[in-house]
């Protein structure tokens, strides 16, 4: 074998070995994903959490107050708040999703099927049509209301699965510095302070996208509410549990393009089905309301507080917002964007890293 | 109980802590710095050991941040295009180097390469960036202690224009 013959021949054993790898790393995640789901779930919840407290505790402790004090306080305020919500929200929903789903099978569907059969008889001389289309959205919607009931049922066990997050946090936030510097203590002395620098760049763009959203979607949610508020003191009350769908909407609006139906729709969804008087006039008050709450969004708050480092195409959006689903349901849905943004910041800085520093 | 295996591993951490705070105590960016706050410096300096010939950074590399030697030497070189290496000076035991880079992320002027198996300390811009923030008056001391570092430098090099006008 000559010598060119022979680098050829160690140049693809090379290759197909690194492919060999790639592939079988692909397959050992594939296997070990279902079992360690839960786990990486709550550990990037925790990282997230991490990303939004950091500011709010580095500041008290600029102020002068002990960190691990400041972490404290912080995580008292939240937790409570969050308790406090819920303590209030989901057995008021509870109740309003049973009493809603039995309306859905009694009196209201009985009369609006007559009222169908009465406009497709006139209209298209087919009353048996709309018996069939009633019966089907009945359907729909009675068991989308059931699953609503038991997932706000299984909230309890939920949230006791999920006090670990606190903890995890509280240590991610006290010792944030130290994990960094382990980590980096790893890395080769040639990719040092490459590594360093790419470490703090995508650190400081990935915190300021999070903080960004997290500040959008309580802007949105407050401006959700209020909007809502005033449809209710005009028409007296058509929305009840206004308060917790204007924060849905809130965060509904994480997810880009889809968050503003996403958190419309169970405003709507109440009204129909409650039927208050001027029904059409308070629809379309509520679409008016999401409307400008989506145009002062786009126009000014968004502008101001979300970084611009990780614009995404729509259709990548809606493509990883589908994954995010599949991968979490809800939970990855919401974190689709933001961890694609957390990729996307990475891969471009590492791309930078590489083109600055003399690694050879 | 006292436990010897301990005691000694204690006794070579203390030792070792306090080699490296008398050496970073005699760099004048430090020398402000109270017993506390060196304690809270610790906590965010990265040390790190280079072989012989190991590059600490090179040339045109992204400015991030300067370093301490607390043990060997390091030299520092430029570097041709051909990637012929010229020492300019060979800096011991407590010297420090890179400290511009704490102010920005302009290109080094020069490379730093060990001269031998060494232990070296590594200070960057972001820590002194969040110490700015989340510390500010240690902050402040350390940016102070920068000043007066460049400033004496920058007297040192009139100094030497001055002369050579002369000349």
């Amino acid at each position: 074998m000559d010598n060119y013959s022979y680098q050829l021949y160690s140049h693809i054993l090379r290759l197909f070995w690194r492919i060999f790898l790639i592939i079988l790393g692909i397959v050992a995640i594939i296997i070990v994903f279902p079992f360690v789901r839960s786990v990486i779930i709550m550990f990037v919840i925790s990282i997230l959490l991490t990303v939004l407290l950091t500011p709010i505790v580095d500041f008290m402790e600029s102020r002068g107050i002990n960190r691990g004090l400041a972490i404290l306080i912080t995580m008292l305020i939240i937790i409570g708040a969050i308790v406090f919500l819920f303590s209030l929200v989901i057995p008021a929903i509870i109740q309003a999703a049973e009493s809603l789903s039995s309306k859905l099978q009694s009196d209201f569907i009985h009369d609006l099927t007559k009222k169908a059969e009465v406009f497709f008889a006139a209209k298209f001389n087919n009353p048996t049509l709309a018996r069939n289309v009633i019966t089907k959205i009945n359907e729909i919607g009675t068991n989308l209301l059931k699953n609503m009931t038991n997932f706000f049922k299984s909230v309890g066990s939920f949230l006791a699965s999920i006090a670990i997050i606190p903890f995890v946090t509280f240590f991610l936030v006290k010792d944030i510095r130290r994990f960094k510097r382990a980590i980096v203590a790893k890395i080769p002395n040639k990719y040092f302070e490459l590594s360093l620098n790419i470490f703090q760049k995508v650190g400081n763009q990935v915190s300021k996208y999070i903080q960004g959203q997290a500040i959008d979607a309580l802007i949105v949610g407050i401006l959700s509410v209020v909007g809502l508020f005033i449809i209710n003191l005009v028409f007296h009350n058509p929305i009840p549990y206004f308060v917790f769908i204007g924060m849905l909407a809130g965060i509904a609006n994480l997810i880009p393009y889809l968050g503003p139906i996403v958190g419309a729709v169970p405003a709507i969804f109440i009204v129909i089905l409650s039927n208050p008087p001027n029904i059409g006039l308070i629809l379309i008050w509520i679409i008016i309301t999401f409307v400008l709450v989506q145009a002062i969004d786009n126009s000014l708050v968004s502008p101001m507080v979300v970084s611009k480092s990780v614009n995404m195409h729509p259709l990548t959006v809606v493509i990883v917002v589908i994954i995010g689903g599949n991968i979490a349901g809800a939970v990855g849905m919401l974190f689709a964007v933001p961890i694609t943004g957390i990729i996307k910041v990475m891969i471009t800085e590492i791309t930078w890293g590489l083109k600055n520093y003399k690694l050879k | 109980m006292s436990n010897p295996i301990w005691e000694v591993i204690e006794i070579r951490k203390g030792k070792d802590r306090d080699d490296i705070f008398k050496v970073m105590k005699n760099v004048p960016i430090f020398s402000e710095l109270n017993e506390k706050e060196m304690e809270e410096l610790e906590k965010i300096i990265h040390r790190r050991g280079y072989k012989k010939g190991e590059p600490i950074f090179r040339m045109g590399d992204p400015g991030l941040g300067m370093y301490i030697i607390i043990k060997g030497s390091v030299n520092i070189a430029e570097e041709k295009v051909d990637g012929e290496m010229t020492t300019i000076a060979v800096l011991e035991k407590g010297a420090f180097f890179g400290d511009l880079a704490l102010l920005d992320e302009a290109p080094r002027s020069a490379s730093a390469i060990a001269n031998e198996d060494s232990d070296i300390l590594g200070f960057f811009r972001p820590d002194l960036l969040d110490f700015l923030y989340r510390k500010p008056k240690m902050g402040i001391k350390i940016l102070f202690g920068l000043a007066r570092t460049i400033g004496e430098r920058l007297r040192r090099t009139n100094l030497q224009l001055s002369e050579l006008q002369e000349k």
